[in-house]
């Protein structure tokens, strides 16, 4: 029979709690009949409704508000920040401070009832050994995590009443025990004896009557002071029990309160290592210690002896019940019949299923013959346990069929809560396991990619673009294509991002830069394979494309999506799953790697209409926001002769706008030698121009050196291409030159068309300069003029600019198309490359 | 602006400096207070204060103005927390070298500054002070503490690098740290300063004192009294707390007991007793000039009074809250001449005083006074046993019981032993086993201990006293026993396993052996068994050839045999070892065995001796 019932500390407990599961025994004998948890408390995992029993009165008795003591400050009877541990013993008060370097043990006398309740004069005290400061900033001691541990014993033979001793902090030793434990002096006395187990692992022992008397003298320690053993780990527990049961029955009919008296000492460390020491005579009859140390599961919280030779102690996950006495176990063949009984060789502990009990206290035993224990939770509940550990007699024979049935059905569902934990656990593992693998692979395309250098990349990302139709509007797309030449895959948690940059910033300089970004999950994508992504890039809803249009891929590897996962608690019912919290996941969510930056610009969204074959022509290309009606008159206006139209007739009374670039033969000549051989210079130049667009072939196949296409927006841009002779920069004689002339109605166009012919310009000298071409002898005061001319010009674009935006409507105007001259002037004639 | 801020920054200083001005007033209050609970309470407080205070003020970057009620504070905190937990610790150098170090920051010395060491940082501090005038009077008494922490941990070199710094002397190590102590002037504190528990100069003269204590006392215990003179009479003309004087007085008797002038150091002794309420130390050296001086009466009175003045409970008054000399003073040594011990061991050193000097009366009653006292355990306070070096308890019983013998209560003796075997039965080994063992001729023999043999001994004395001779001889025979089971390589039972204890109790053993045989051999002789008592006398010889009395009681029963030729051939080897070095003299015995041997000595043994060998010449003739 076993019962636990629950004295709730705090009001908002009060509310008993879901019923649940009763807990497994391993042993037989602990039968559990009455069990209620309230919710809260970590031993309450696994929680369902599969109820099996509950008591309501206890939950009534759970209900009842604890009384409130109140302390009051002038209860302090001695105040010293540094006090560690204390117990008392008749009219004394040990104490143990840490004092700078040493544990102090200190003697106060106790007052007797009735009168002041301070501590009376310091009667004795003595300094332990040393503490190992724990290992952290030098000179700065820590808090100490273990406090040590104080208690009393005295031997049978002393006159202190017993009651006094049978609380938790003092015992009463057997004779024999006693004496060899403390030597003749301590038994000729028959001094009370402090035992002290220290957190660094130390057990000592100091005989009371021995301390001295006055702070002008304190004891020496190596004579007061005896180290009885070192447990090398922090000593929780210390206590005393009788493990010869017949012995105590036999005594009990004689001496009814000779069972008091222990005859086995136990120490308990925080890992788990007990130390049980007994008295015993060898075959000469001489007194030896018999000493045996055990290992128990730890961490230990606390422990208590109980009757009968138990030693229950708690650990975060159960609370456990080992059995010291004699004939617990079978004896070994080896062991001799006669004497008394030895300390079982090996212990096995039983877990009684509550766990985090931070403090026990076991009273020895009730009249019925069982154990009471008295535990406080972790979380603060305060339970009674009774135990009935009648072990003579076997469980399975007492049951009936119904408590049978009903302890199947328990175990049934125990086993349930078991495999669904395991699953669960296995589960867990797996999605750890996966992401440690991801992880690795993760790592090595990271590392391929970093220290590829210049040289051609294991992963790589190409651009191009095309027009297509898309219902009703022509749109530029980019392809992008990702290509995996490395020899890892690209799994899940990869991810390629496509920026798309427009330079709107470029001539409008009041709005600021938009970019758009395009998120594509690379799944799977393994050794050379390759992956195409196709994204429109304009014109938008207001028909513009602002070109030129830069596109960045990267790789993004999101360590939220493959570590996050297995990292967070999935399952909020584990508690034991929990301790990786995640944030323990940096800042930056994941790995970013930049693969490609490709720039679109108007040469490339150039078309051509004029020079596709007639079958597979296209009525025209098709503005961004042309209705049908537009549509319908254009198709008039080219069946008729005479253009009509907005359009045509800008191009009829606007002159187009023209810029230019004259670049030396020789520059070009030797920049396209390759690939270009036998082709007239003007038409290879036409065809590098357009090397990136769709119509370089055409324009190949016809050696073309002029061509008339038309922007995105829809304004005709006609590139020119011839070549001239320059007189005016070279003493020696006229340079020959490849003149670049673009026209157009739009001047937004020609701008950049211009831009786009100055940037493939500006890469193709840089890579010639690279190669190291001498530029010919060259007239420095004709460029110089040209030079100045553009400076002027420059500063007069400057002012105007400035006017512009002080001045009202009507003047503004004037100064616009001032600019706008200006500019023309700048572009035409202008840039000379040699 | 800027005005408005420093406005703020003088206003919180002004805040600042209130807050330790209440908190070194509520510690004063504290150590008037009578109660030691509000007292305390009061005083941690006012520490926990203080530590508040100096979090906040080091929570901000340092600055010049702040600096000297910053160090101020550091001094508090320091004194409150040494004085409240009687000791300095590792903490306080850290709270001083912190203090240094905000010194330092303002003078931006920030490079090197980290690798120095305590000793190097004060150099810097107190150059930096040279600078900053107002920031001297603060570092002088930070200085008079870190003084008194080197002091009390025995760094006297760094100590006297300080002092140096401190006096601007370049001459180096080799002057007196004494002088150095003396030459130290701090500066006068001003009068606006934010209060203090205890100025520079203070700390200085308790400095001053303690050193010299610590100087004299370590001199008189390594053994140069002339050189102790000095430096204690250094002491004795400083201001000096009553307790210490006391102390002081008494080291001085010692001093001069030792130098040989019993006079001087009576004076001393008595000028200690007038002084204060710690009498034991006076009294104790009293009981050691007298015991010098031969005057056993006197010796014995004084140390009676040791008694009854250790008997009076030791009320230990509530140290101040300041740095004291007791505070920087070594801890007790056991060998220090001022370690009176305790009472039960004062008592037991007069009882065995009396045992020595012949007052067997005296010495019984001072034994069962000091069982009692050990004993009772319905007093209320204990009572520790004299400890190591002394005997340890089971021995204590036996000095008691031969007490008893000599005073002619057997009776007495005899429930005395009974109790210390039936208190210590648990230990001792199960006789039935035993002779079971004996029977089967088991050759492992049982641990059992020294004293349990000499009790069966002291037990058949005690009974030869009462004249039962049947059982006076089967305690003898039962101590024998137990006496040839006990290997000598055993050791005693809770003494210390060093080889000098080894080599005591195996000298021990054979003497007690020596003083079983003789014992039962004078009961065979006085029974008439004149042939059983050769064999004890004869086994005695051969047992404890060192032991002459021995000798003498076989050669008096062999010429009582008339078997001359062994008696004269006894007799030579006798002779050659008197002539020889006399080994047995240099071990000495435990008081309760010397004891017993002088009971079984012949009176008339060298007269004996004398007859014996004038009738030896025909012999020798031969």
């Amino acid at each position: 029979m076993r019962h636990l019932h629950f004295l709730t500390l705090k009001a908002k407990w009060d509310a008993p709690g879901p019923p649940l599961p009763t807990p497994q025994h391993q042993r037989q004998h602990f039968q559990p009949k009455h069990l209620q948890r309230s919710p809260g408390d970590r031993e309450d995992r696994g929680t369902d409704s599969r109820s099996t029993s509950r008591d309501d009165r206890d939950s009534e008795d759970g209900d009842q508000p604890s009384p409130v003591i109140p302390v009051d400050p002038d209860a302090c009877i001695l105040p010293d920040a540094a006090l560690c541990a204390f117990t008392v013993l008749d009219s004394v008060l040990v104490t143990l401070v840490q004092g700078p370097a040493r544990w102090k043990m200190q003697l106060f006398e106790q007052p007797c009832p009735g009168e002041d309740p301070r501590p009376g004069g310091q009667i004795g005290e003595v300094e332990l050994s040393t503490y190992a400061p724990p290992a952290g900033v030098p000179g700065k001691p820590a808090d100490p995590h273990f406090l040590p541990v104080l208690c009393c014993v005295s031997p049978s033979g002393s006159r202190v009443p017993c009651d006094l001793l049978g609380g938790p902090g003092g015992f009463t030793l057997e004779d024999a025990l006693f004496g060899l434990l403390f030597g003749a002096d301590a038994t000729l006395l028959q001094s009370p004896v402090v035992l002290c187990g220290l957190p660094d692992g130390q057990l000592c022992c100091v005989i009371l009557k021995a301390l001295v008397t006055s702070r002008s003298a304190p004891g020496d320690p190596n004579a007061l002071v005896k180290i009885l053993h070192h447990l090398e780990e922090p000593v929780i527990f210390i206590g005393a029990l009788k493990t010869e049961p017949q012995a105590a029955e036999a005594a009990e009919n004689f001496l009814p309160d000779e069972d008091v008296h222990s005859d086995c000492l136990v120490a308990l460390g925080h890992h788990g290592r007990m130390l049980a020491i007994k008295a015993s005579w060898d075959e000469s009859g001489k007194l030896v210690p018999e000493l045996r140390e055990y290992c128990l599961p730890g961490p230990v919280l606390c422990a208590a002896c109980g009757g009968g030779g138990r030693v229950y102690h708690s650990t975060p996950s159960d609370l456990c019940v080992v059995d010291l006495s004699r004939g617990s176990t079978p004896l070994g063949p080896e062991q001799p019949e006669e004497g008394p009984g030895g300390l079982p060789p090996m212990l096995c502990p039983a877990s009684l299923n509550i766990c985090s009990v931070v403090s026990l206290s076991a009273s020895p035993r009730t009249h019925e013959g069982g154990t009471k224990l008295l535990a406080l939770s972790a979380k603060g509940r305060l339970m009674t346990c009774s135990l009935d550990l009648d072990s003579e007699i076997p469980g399975p024979a007492r049951m009936t069929t119904e408590s049978a049935g009903r302890k199947i059905k328990e175990l049934l569902s125990g086993i349930g809560d078991i495999s669904e934990r395991v699953s669960f656990l296995k589960k867990a593992v797996d999605q750890r396991n996966k992401a440690l693998t991801s992880l690795n692979e993760a790592m090595n395309v990271s590392c391929a990619l970093l220290s590829s250098g210049a040289g051609p990349r294991p992963i790589s990302c190409t651009t191009s673009t095309t027009w297509s139709r898309l219902q009703t509007q022509d749109m530029l797309m980019a392809t992008c294509v990702l290509e995996n030449s490395s020899s890892f895959s690209l799994d899940q948690g990869w991810t390629l991002c496509i920026q798309v940059l427009t330079s709107s910033c470029a001539l409008d300089l009041d709005s600021a830069c938009s970019a758009i970004t395009y998120t594509i999950p690379v799944d799977q994508l393994g050794p050379g394979a390759r992956r195409e992504v196709t994204l429109p890039l304009g014109p938008g809803e207001n028909g513009g494309l602002d070109l030129p249009v830069t596109v960045s891929c990267t790789l993004f590897y999101s360590l939220r999506e493959v570590v996050g996962g297995a990292l967070a608690p999935s399952d909020s019912e584990d508690p034991f799953l929990d301790e990786c919290p995640s944030n323990v996941l940096p800042e930056q969510e994941g790995v970013c790697l930049p693969l490609s930056r490709h720039t679109v610009d108007m040469l490339q969204c150039l078309r051509f209409p004029g020079l596709a074959p007639p079958h597979t022509r296209a009525p025209s290309p098709l503005g961004p926001t042309r209705d049908p009606v537009a549509t319908f008159l254009e198709t008039c206006r080219e069946s008729g002769s005479q253009p009509a139209g907005p359009a045509s007739l800008r191009a009829e009374f606007l002159p187009p706008s023209v810029a230019s670039i004259k670049v030396s033969a020789e520059l070009l000549r030797a920049a396209l030698k390759d690939g270009h051989s036998g082709v007239p210079l003007c038409c290879a130049t036409l065809q590098w121009l357009l090397a990136e667009n769709a119509a370089v072939d055409i324009v190949r196949a016809r050696a073309l050196s002029s061509i008339q296409g038309v922007a995105p927006d829809g304004a005709d841009v006609h590139l020119i291409v011839r070549e001239v002779a320059m007189t005016d920069l070279c003493p020696a004689g006229p340079i020959q030159a490849v003149e670049i002339q673009v026209e157009s109605s739009s001047l937004a166009d020609i701008c950049r068309a211009h831009h786009a012919v100055v940037g493939r310009m500006q890469t193709m000298v840089t890579e010639q300069a690279a190669q190291g071409s001498s530029a010919p002898d060259l007239r420095v005061q004709y460029l110089r003029q040209i030079h100045a001319n553009h400076e002027t010009l420059l500063r007069e674009v400057q002012t105007l600019r400035d006017r512009l935006c002080t001045e009202d409507e009507a003047s503004s105007c004037a100064t616009a198309q001032r600019l706008l001259q200006v500019y023309r002037q700048l572009r035409h004639p202008s840039l000379i490359l040699l | 602006m800027s005005r408005q801020t420093t406005s703020v920054g003088s206003s919180c200083l002004e805040l600042w400096r209130e807050k330790n001005d209440r908190l070194v007033r509520q510690a004063k209050v504290a150590q008037n207070s009578g109660l030691t609970l509000r007292r305390q309470q009061l005083a941690q407080d006012a520490l926990e204060g203080l530590r508040g205070l100096l979090h906040s003020l080091q929570g901000l970057p340092a600055a010049v103005p702040v600096l000297p009620l910053e160090l101020t504070v550091i001094c508090n905190f320091i004194i409150l927390r040494a004085s409240l937990a009687q000791g300095f610790t590792e903490d306080q150098a850290q709270d001083i070298q912190r203090g240094l170090e905000r010194v330092l920051e303002t003078q931006e010395q920030r490079g090197p500054r980290l690798e120095q060491g305590l000793r190097e940082l004060w150099d810097s501090a107190l150059r930096a002070s040279c600078l900053l005038p107002e920031l001297l009077s603060p570092l002088h008494r930070l200085a008079g503490l870190q003084a008194a922490l080197w002091l009390s941990a025995d760094r006297l070199g760094d100590l006297a690098l300080l002092l140096e710094t401190l006096n601007d002397s370049q001459s180096g190590a080799s002057e007196d740290l004494l002088l150095l102590l003396k030459t130290w002037s701090p500066p006068a504190e001003e009068l606006d300063a934010p209060l203090t528990l205890q100025d520079a100069q203070g700390l200085k003269d308790v400095l001053l004192t303690a050193f010299a204590y610590r100087r004299g006392l370590q001199e008189l215990i390594t053994g140069n009294p002339e050189k102790a003179l000095s430096s204690l009479h250094e002491v004795a003309s400083g201001l000096c707390p009553r307790p210490v004087l006391v102390q002081v007085y008494t080291a001085l008797g010692s001093c001069h007991r030792k130098m040989g002038n019993p006079q001087r150091a009576l004076l001393y002794l008595v000028a200690a007793l007038k002084e204060g309420s710690a009498w034991g130390p006076p009294l104790l050296e009293a009981s050691r000039l007298y015991q010098q001086l031969g005057d056993t009466t006197a010796e014995l009175e004084s140390l009676e009074l040791l008694v009854e003045a250790l008997n009076v409970p030791y009320s230990s008054k509530a140290p101040p809250l300041l740095i004291e000399v007791e505070l920087l003073l070594p801890p007790p040594d056991l060998a220090s001449p001022l370690h009176c011990g305790t009472q039960s061991q004062a008592k037991h050193v007069l009882a065995s005083r009396c045992l020595q000097t012949g007052r067997a009366e005296d010495a019984a009653e001072h034994y069962l006074d000091l069982l009692a006292l050990l004993l009772d355990s319905s007093e209320p306070r204990f009572s520790p046993p004299p400890s190591p070096p002394g005997p340890c308890m089971p021995e204590v019983f036996l000095e008691a019981a031969v007490a008893l013998i000599q005073a002619g209560r057997a009776q007495d003796a005899l429930t005395l032993c009974e109790e210390l075997l039936s208190r210590t039965s648990s230990l001792l080994p199960k006789m039935s086993r035993l002779w079971e063992n004996a029977r089967k001729g088991t050759k492992e023999l049982p641990y059992c201990p020294l004293w349990v043999s000499a009790t069966h001994l002291l037990q058949g004395q005690a009974w030869v006293q009462l004249g039962a001779q049947k059982v006076a001889i089967s305690e003898f025979s039962r101590c024998l026993e137990l006496l040839f089971r006990t290997t000598p390589q055993e050791k005693e039972q809770g003494a210390a396993s060093n080889g000098e204890q080894g080599c005591k109790s195996d000298v021990a053993l054979q003497q007690l052996r020596a003083a079983a045989l003789i014992s039962r051999g004078l009961e065979w002789v006085a029974s008439g068994q004149d042939t059983k008592a050769l064999q004890d006398f004869l086994l005695g010889v051969q047992m404890c050839p060192g032991n002459r009395d021995t000798y003498f009681h076989l050669l008096q029963t062999l010429k009582r045999l008339d078997r001359r030729d062994e008696a004269t051939a006894l007799w030579w080897r006798l002779e050659a070892q008197t002539k020889g070095p006399q080994e047995d003299a240099t071990w000495s015995l435990p008081l309760y065995l010397e004891s017993y041997l002088s009971w079984i000595r012949p009176s008339d043994r060298d007269a004996f001796l004398e007859e014996f060998r004038t009738s030896l010449p025909k012999s020798c003739d031969l």
